[in-house]
């Protein structure tokens, strides 16, 4: 985890630290255990739904990229914060192998009902820098004072 | 493109009818091995030690983790992994293809190993788009020793047509 992020030190337009991925079938057959999720889309490229959708290879589960996106709001929130609530789109597909940069950026810093909030834009791209999977996410910081 | 599905009063009116529940005991293990899956190495979700000198009361489920479903081969899904229960909305929904459209949770507690998860889930609303349907489920978590909610989940899946 990361070290600690306070409230007051987070900026609109800040960008997190952001992390790039290029998950391989082994990863992919880790996350069908931890999730429970064997949909052979994931890790089987003789599955034949992969052919009638025109694909070459395996899909990376959408609930993966999630879990990325969990990851970077995660470390944002230190072990003093929380993540209070955060969502994605499901809106490209991404290939097995192939790069996925998780982003995000602070859209807002705003306090409500005693909590120092942080909004942000999170999103995972592809190596053309489309957004596979954008959201948005609230993180709880704490505050110096 | 002609709409494939209609959303008639008959399937609004499952909107907000309750699943039975579902009881997932959130383990060491199962959390490992979620984190193993992610790709995570942070020790919040391995060490419970390090997790606990850290405030949590063990090892954090990382974010993602809630709807995991715990397997009972009687009643869960072989591929999937979900539980097939009672109650709940019943639709007849086109077959021809099946994509995850979006998650989105709202956390009220880290949720830590130890801790055990009662979940009931309703359909939340179901929407059109040509040959796409798109069906929003709300699932509810309660932590089973205190009854309070600590997170609630909505899930929208696509059915093509």
């Amino acid at each position: 985890m990361a070290d600690q992020t306070y409230f007051e030190d987070v900026k609109e337009g800040q960008e997190l630290p952001s992390f790039t991925i290029a998950p391989d079938k082994q990863q992919l057959v880790k996350f069908a255990a931890g999730s429970g999720d064997f949909n052979p889309l994931h890790f089987d490229e003789k599955f034949p739904m992969l052919k009638a959708m025109g694909l070459q290879d395996n899909i990376v589960h959408g609930r993966f990229k999630y879990a990325q996106v969990g990851r970077l709001v995660f470390a944002f929130a230190g072990p003093k914060g929380r993540v209070k609530k955060f969502g994605v789109s499901y809106r490209g597909m991404d290939l097995i192998g192939k790069p996925i940069t998780v982003k995000g950026v602070v859209t807002a810093t705003r306090k409500d009902g005693g909590e120092n909030l942080i909004d942000l834009d999170v999103w995972t791209e592809d190596a053309d820098g489309k957004k596979t999977t954008p959201g948005t996410a609230t993180v709880i910081l704490p505050s110096k004072g | 493109m002609a709409d494939v599905f209609e959303v008639t009063d008959e399937i609004k009116a499952q909107y907000g009818k309750e699943t039975e529940p579902w009881v997932s005991e959130v383990t060491t293990t199962s959390v490992r091995m979620y984190a193993r899956g992610i790709g995570s190495t942070d020790p919040l979700h391995y060490d419970v030690d390090y997790a606990k000198s850290q405030g949590f009361r063990s090892i954090v489920a990382p974010m993602g983790y809630v709807g995991t479903p715990v397997f009972h081969p009687d009643t869960n899904d072989g591929t999937f992994g979900f539980p097939r229960r009672g109650g709940g909305a019943r639709l007849n929904l086109p077959t021809k293809g099946l994509l995850d459209g979006g998650t989105e949770t709202e956390y009220f507690d880290y949720i830590c190993a130890g801790d055990t998860l009662v979940e009931t889930s309703h359909l939340a609303e179901v929407k059109v788009r040509g040959n796409m349907v798109f069906v929003t489920n709300e699932a509810v978590f309660k932590d089973q020793a205190t009854g309070k909610v600590v997170a609630k989940q909505r899930l929208t899946s696509i059915h093509l047509g």
